[in-house]
């Protein structure tokens, strides 16, 4: 090579340095994210409105903060279809205690709600890491169960803001720097989790047991011990999430969130968490739950029929699960590797 | 067979589990076993038992499909939009069908062609079908269907309380039973399920056969529409919203691996009646559908770990079998 060295190290350097902040799927995630919200305030500068934009982190907090431990167990080849009755059961829990108990204390009431949550995600980890039921069954008896038992523990009784104490709607209303108290829990609970996930033991141990459970058991990976944790700390964020929601909707009552497993598998799906386990991140999922809520929000501004939400959501997903399968193999064959290009089904 | 190993088989716990439904359910209430109650317990399963077939198909694959109930969602508005312009009834129905096999080899060719995992692609289309309906029906209710239409839903046989959705039932039920396991292409399915790289090497068209299966599923799931729209004598755009769990609980109960590779269509038959059964008598003594949906999904959970008892008994001797030889 000729020429001076110093500019070309620089600009090597530089583009190495860019290369490597657009490698990871998540900065082409934030960018796609972007250039949809570029695209919807080109047709309509209302998106930008902080009261829109406001409106559309709050309904995005609550899918994330689910999509989060979502994210996690079907990293570890998990998957729990019965999120949605969790978080009816922590939110009609905890607002009826608060609708018969006007004066106690908020703290309380979350320790109930998540209390509830964790309850109803041991249940799902006995079946699954205790018992060896396939997660994606057992959550699906559970599912049955949990829903059936909160519309008959409810009994047809809705708790409205009337009867509870505003100190309650009051939660979702407090501001920190601006944004909603919401809105810094979900992105807390993103940093930390996905924190975890990637530089401490029992976070890559649970990469690991995705990858190759059988593997990660003779590497002296507790793998049940592991999958139950997963389970039972997907319960704590739709406690969690439960209490939130009472907070954030005023009304609740015992058939809310009816869509909730699908949409939080969506989102972490979406955000690039491969449904055969051991790839893909929680900042993926967070992202994931943010674009889902930014189309529908667009599809609604563009003054398209309502009807149209649920084809192009549809869409949408076949879209992006086509995109990440062929930059895998675009991946798979600049890397010339011959790795089988279909994995099993989400193992237990 | 061995009268060891026929004890041991799911279907026949499966057949203890259903008499002890029978037995609860005739003690719960005298109308119970009645020619009547029977022919209603079925016709109103009918549409899930018919899906339960491909299904079963699917699951033993290794694949599965989650739209199955928005394609039938698709399938009962594109029979009503048809409907609505005044076309004959025959013309709705081919219609619904062509719809159906169309929405099946969509995700087939997903899954084949593009190699996207199956769970994922029919969660996409779950939306999207079901998006479809919408956009084509809106809001509003089809049910200027003629009498004999509605006589696929309800009717019965002349003076016999068999209902005719029955009888089609029975007849795709040989149809599926005969292919899954007394033909060289059904066992090509179970082979594919255990070891698809084998399955391939071994001369078996791998893809084809999936995407025979996801279509078989699509084209069935019209045929449930049609049996649906008849029985309630209405097609709207989230007709079967949420058949795709009752449908999965079925063929698992039934005893088919998740992942693929085991299970029989009699296991499934077996399921189907059980649930039916169980729904039924439920009904019969005034629980409502929520009470009766936390029976069916114990019915699930318990069955699955008192069937797996008796290995993880074993896994635990082994576990303490281990401790013994750690020990120094």
């Amino acid at each position: 090579m000729s020429g001076p060295p110093e500019p070309t190290l620089h600009g090597e350097g530089l583009r190495a340095a860019l290369a490597s902040a657009w490698a990871p799927r998540e900065t082409k995630l934030l960018a796609a994210l972007l250039a949809i919200c570029f695209l919807i305030t080109l047709r309509e500068p209302r998106f930008l409105q902080a009261s829109n934009l406001e409106q559309v982190a709050l309904s995005g907090t609550l899918v994330c903060i689910v999509a989060l431990g979502q994210a996690l167990l079907i990293v570890g080849r998990q998957i729990d279809l019965s999120v949605g009755a969790i978080v009816a059961w922590s939110a009609f829990v905890s607002a009826f205690w608060l609708s018969e108990h006007p004066n106690s204390s908020l703290a309380l009431v979350f320790v109930i709600g998540i209390a509830v949550g964790t309850a109803l995600g041991a249940a799902n980890a006995l079946l699954t890491a205790g018992l060896r039921i396939p997660a994606i069954v057992a959550t699906l008896g559970t599912l049955a169960i949990y829903r059936g038992g909160i519309i008959v523990y409810a009994g047809g009784r809705q708790i409205s803001a009337t009867i509870l104490p505003d100190k309650y709607g009051a939660v979702a209303q407090i501001h920190i720097l601006g944004q909603s108290l919401l809105i810094w829990i979900a992105l807390v609970l993103t940093v930390v989790l996905g924190w975890l996930a990637r530089n401490t033991r029992t976070g890559r141990n649970v990469y690991a047991i995705g990858s190759n459970p059988e593997g990660a058991e003779f590497a002296g990976v507790g793998v049940r011990r592991h999958v139950a944790l997963l389970f039972i700390l997907s319960g704590m964020l739709c406690g969690l999430t439960g209490v939130l929601w009472g907070a954030r909707f005023g009304t609740v009552d015992a058939v809310i969130a009816p869509d909730l497993q699908l949409q939080s598998i969506s989102a972490v799906v979406v955000g690039g968490v491969s449904i055969f386990g051991g790839s893909g991140s929680v900042y993926g999922a967070a992202i994931g739950a943010a674009i889902f809520v930014v189309l529908q929000n667009g599809v609604q501004l563009l003054g398209f029929d309502q009807f149209w939400i649920p084809a192009l959501l549809g869409a949408a997903i076949l879209g992006t699960v086509l995109l990440y399968s062929r930059l895998a193999n675009r991946a798979d064959a600049s890397a010339a590797s011959n790795r089988s290009p279909r994995g099993g089904k989400i193992a237990s | 067979m061995k009268i060891q190993s026929l004890a041991l088989r799911w279907e026949t716990f499966l057949l203890l589990v259903l008499a002890v439904v029978l037995l609860l359910g005739a003690q719960a209430s005298e109308h119970f076993l009645t020619a009547s109650n029977i022919s209603i317990a079925l016709a109103g399963m009918m549409p899930v038992a018919i899906v339960a077939l491909p299904m079963t198909l699917i699951i033993v694959t290794g694949e599965i499909d989650i739209s199955v109930g928005s394609t039938i969602g698709l399938c009962a508005s594109i029979m009503g939009a048809c409907l609505e312009r005044h076309l004959p009834v025959e013309f709705a129905m081919a219609s619904g069908l062509a719809a159906g096999a169309l929405a099946g080899l969509f995700n087939g060719v997903m899954v084949v062609v593009f190699g996207l995992p199956s769970l994922v692609v029919t969660i996409g289309t779950l939306a999207l079908y079901r998006g479809l309906a919408q956009i084509i029906l809106k809001e509003r209710g089809v049910n200027s269907f003629p009498d004999w239409y509605q006589q696929i839903g309800f009717g019965t046989i002349g003076d016999t309380p068999i209902p005719w959705s029955v009888i089609l039932f029975v007849a795709l039920f040989l149809g599926f039973g005969f292919f899954l396991h007394l033909t060289h292409g059904g066992r090509a399915i179970y082979a594919i399920g255990n070891n698809r790289e084998a399955a391939r090497y071994s001369g078996v068209s791998v893809g084809r056969a999936i995407v025979a299966a996801f279509v078989a599923s699509g084209m069935v799931c019209a045929v449930a529409a049609i049996v649906l729209t008849a029985y309630l004598a209405s097609a709207r755009s989230d007709t079967a919203i949420g058949l795709e769990l009752q449908v999965i609980t079925a063929v698992v109960l039934g005893g088919v691996n998740i992942f693929g590779g085991s299970g029989t269509l009699v296991g499934v038959l077996i399921a189907l009646f059980v649930l039916a059964f169980v729904k039924n008598a439920l009904g019969l003594i005034g629980m409502t559908p929520e009470q009766q949906d936390i029976v069916t999904g114990a019915v699930l959970v318990g069955t699955l770990i008192i069937f797996g008892a008796s290995r993880n008994v074993g896994e635990a001797r082994n576990w303490f079998a281990r401790l013994r030889i750690n020990r120094p």
